[in-house]
C-alpha cells in the first residue's frame, strides 16, 4: 500500500515539474528586470518547457497545460487575454504533429528546431494582434523578441535536460 | 541539447483535453477579452496586488546592480559633467527668476480679467515595480492602487514630463500605458502657435504626431505639451518636442521611460461644468422683446401664500415658476424646458414636434 502511495506522489510530482518551470518562466520574463534599457523585450521562457517536454514526454505537458501557461503569459504581460494562450497552443499542435522530425534533432539542430517553434508562436502572435487592433503592428519587436528568445534557449535546454534526466525521469522510472 | 538522448513518449494520454477543443477555447478568451476586458482586468489586478511583495523584492537588487554599472561609466567623467551642470544651474537660475516674475504677472492678469482659476490637481508619487516591454505593449507597474486614490485615465509624471497614464488599477497596484504604447493616443498642443494634434504610440522611442490641425507647419524643436482636450488629462503637462523623422513629425519624449523610478500620478479634478440657471428672461417671449402675457386668473386652485409652501429648487427652479403657454399667443408654442437643455428638467413635447425642435 506504502509503494502505491509512494509512486502516486512520484507521479504526481513529476507531472508537476514541467507545469512549475512553464510558470517560473512567465514570472521570471515579467519580472521588472530591464537590461539594455528595455531596448531587448524579454525572452518568451515558458514557451521553452512547452516545447521541450512537448516533444519529450508529451503526456506530462498536455494542450491544456500548454493554454494554462499561455493564459498567464497573457495575464503578466499586460496584454489582450487570449493571444499567447493561442500562440501557445497554435505552437503546441505543429510541435504534436512534427514530433518525429523535431525530436530526432541534436546539439545545434535541436537550437533550430525550438527556432522554428518561436518563430510559429511570435508570428501567430504578430497575426492575431494585427487582427485584433485591427492594424500592422511594428515587426522589429517581433523580430527581436524571437533572436532573444532562441539565444536564451541554449542554456535553458540544458537545464531543462538535466531537470528531466535527474528528477522527471527517476520519478517517473522509465528514462 | 539534444533531444535524442531521451526516449521519447508517443501518447499523450486518453485524459488531456484533446487539442482542437484548447484551440477552440483559447479563440473563445480572445473573443470574451475583446467583448469583456474587464473580468480579463480585474483577474489581473488581483494577481498583480498579490505578487506585489514579490515585484518589490526582485526590484531592490536589480536596482542596486543597475546602479553600480552606471557608475562605473560615470567615473571617468565626472569632472566634466560637474563643470556642465555648474553651467546649466547658473543658466537655469536665471530662469528661474524670470519664471517668477513672469508667474507673478500672470495671476495678476488673471485677478484682473477674473479668469476661471486653474483646476485643482492633487498627486501621489509611486515607486516603479514592474517594467513590461512586450512587442505589442509597453506597460509599467506602479506599488499604488485604489488604496492610494488611483484611477484610471490619471496621468503618470516623472521630474522631467509626462509618461503615460493610468489604465488598470488595482487595490495596492496600478499599470501604466506608456506614451509610447501601441494603443496610446494623447491630445497635445504644440507650441508656438498652439497647434492642436494627437500623439500616438508606436512600440518606438518617440511617438508620432499622428493628427494635426491642416495648414499648420510644425518646426523640429517645437514644444509639446497635453492639451486637456476632453477634460481627462489637465493641460500643459510637458511632453516633449518635435522632431523630423523623414516622412513625419514624431515626439523626442523629455521623459526617460525606461529609467524612472519614482513617478508622480496626477488627480487631475476638474470641477463639473454647470449650466447657467435660467431666469424669466431666459423665456422666447421676453427674449423677442414681447411683454410676457399675464396668465389668466385661475379659480380652481387656491392661492399660495405669501412666503409660504415649498420653493422648486435646482437648475429648473425658476422654469417651474414661469407662467403656462397659452394656446391664444401669437409667437411660437412657449416651450421653457426646451429653450435649453437643462440636465434633470422634464421637457414636454410640443405639437406637431419633438421636445428637440425647440434646441438652438
Amino acid at each position: 500500500m506504502e509503494r502505491v502511495g509512494s509512486i502516486m506522489g512520484s507521479k504526481l510530482v513529476s507531472s508537476i515539474i514541467p507545469v512549475l518551470f512553464g510558470v517560473l518562466g512567465v514570472l521570471v520574463a515579467n519580472l521588472p528586470i530591464s537590461f539594455l534599457g528595455g531596448w531587448v523585450p524579454p525572452p518568451l521562457l515558458s514557451l521553452m518547457p512547452v516545447y521541450f517536454w512537448c516533444l519529450v514526454r508529451p503526456d506530462l505537458m498536455s494542450p491544456g497545460w500548454a493554454f494554462a501557461i499561455g493564459v498567464l503569459e497573457d495575464i503578466m504581460s499586460g496584454g489582450p487575454p487570449g493571444i499567447w494562450a493561442a500562440s501557445f497552443v497554435a505552437t503546441y499542435a505543429v510541435i504534436d504533429r512534427q514530433r518525429d522530425a523535431f525530436a530526432g534533432l541534436s546539439g545545434w539542430a535541436a537550437v533550430l528546431g525550438f527556432a522554428t517553434a518561436a518563430l510559429i508562436a511570435c508570428s501567430t502572435d504578430y497575426t492575431i494582434v494585427g487582427v485584433y487592433f485591427g492594424r500592422l503592428v511594428p515587426l522589429a519587436p517581433y523580430v527581436k523578441e524571437f533572436f532573444v528568445t532562441v539565444l536564451f534557449y541554449v542554456p535553458m535546454a540544458f537545464l531543462l535536460g538535466f531537470v528531466h534526466r535527474r528528477l522527471v525521469g527517476p520519478l517517473r522510472s522509465d528514462i | 541539447m539534444a533531444n535524442g538522448t531521451w526516449r521519447i513518449a508517443r501518447t499523450r494520454g486518453s485524459a488531456h483535453l484533446p487539442l482542437i477543443i484548447v484551440a477552440a477555447l483559447a479563440v473563445a478568451l480572445i473573443l470574451i477579452g475583446k467583448a469583456q476586458s474587464s473580468i480579463f482586468d480585474r483577474a489581473r489586478a488581483h494577481v498583480m496586488d498579490w505578487m506585489m511583495p514579490a515585484l518589490e523584492a526582485s526590484r531592490a537588487p536589480v536596482n542596486v546592480a543597475n546602479r553600480w554599472i552606471g557608475s562605473i561609466g560615470e567615473i571617468f567623467t565626472v569632472y566634466q559633467e560637474n563643470l556642465r551642470l555648474k553651467e546649466e544651474n547658473a543658466r537655469l537660475r536665471q530662469w528661474h527668476s524670470t519664471a517668477i516674475a513672469l508667474d507673478d504677472r500672470l495671476k495678476r492678469y488673471q485677478l484682473l480679467l477674473h479668469a476661471v482659476p486653474d483646476p485643482a490637481l492633487s498627486s501621489v508619487v509611486a515607486r516603479v515595480i514592474g517594467r513590461a516591454s512586450h512587442p505589442f505593449l509597453q506597460t509599467m507597474i506602479l506599488d499604488a492602487g485604489k488604496n492610494n486614490g488611483i484611477k484610471p485615465g490619471q496621468s503618470v509624471v516623472d521630474a522631467r514630463g509626462m509618461i503615460g497614464r493610468i489604465f488598470l488599477a488595482g487595490e495596492r497596484t496600478s499599470w501604466v500605458i506608456l506614451l509610447t504604447d501601441l494603443n496610446s493616443r494623447i491630445p497635445v498642443t504644440i507650441e508656438p502657435g498652439s497647434v492642436h494634434a494627437i500623439i500616438a504610440g508606436d512600440n518606438s522611442a518617440s511617438p508620432v504626431i499622428d493628427t494635426f490641425s491642416q495648414g499648420r507647419q510644425l518646426a523640429v524643436g517645437d514644444q509639446v505639451v497635453s492639451s486637456g482636450d476632453g477634460g481627462i488629462l489637465p493641460a500643459g503637462l510637458p511632453i516633449g518636442t518635435v522632431v523630423a523623422d523623414g516622412k513625419g513629425y514624431r515626439v523626442a519624449l523629455f521623459a526617460d521611460l525606461s529609467t524612472a523610478q519614482d513617478v508622480e500620478i496626477l488627480d487631475f479634478k476638474q470641477p463639473p461644468e454647470q449650466p447657467p440657471a435660467l431666469t424669466s428672461n431666459d423665456l422666447p417671449v421676453t427674449a423677442a422683446g414681447l411683454p410676457p402675457e399675464a396668465p389668466p386668473p385661475d379659480t380652481t386652485t387656491p392661492a399660495t401664500p405669501q412666503g409660504g409652501g415649498p420653493t422648486p429648487a435646482g437648475p429648473g427652479a425658476d422654469l417651474a415658476q414661469a407662467p403656462p403657454a397659452t394656446p391664444a399667443v401669437t409667437v411660437a408654442p412657449v416651450q421653457p424646458p426646451a429653450a435649453k437643455k437643462v440636465p434633470g428638467a422634464t421637457q414636454p413635447a410640443p405639437a406637431g414636434g419633438t421636445a428637440d425642435d425647440g434646441v438652438e
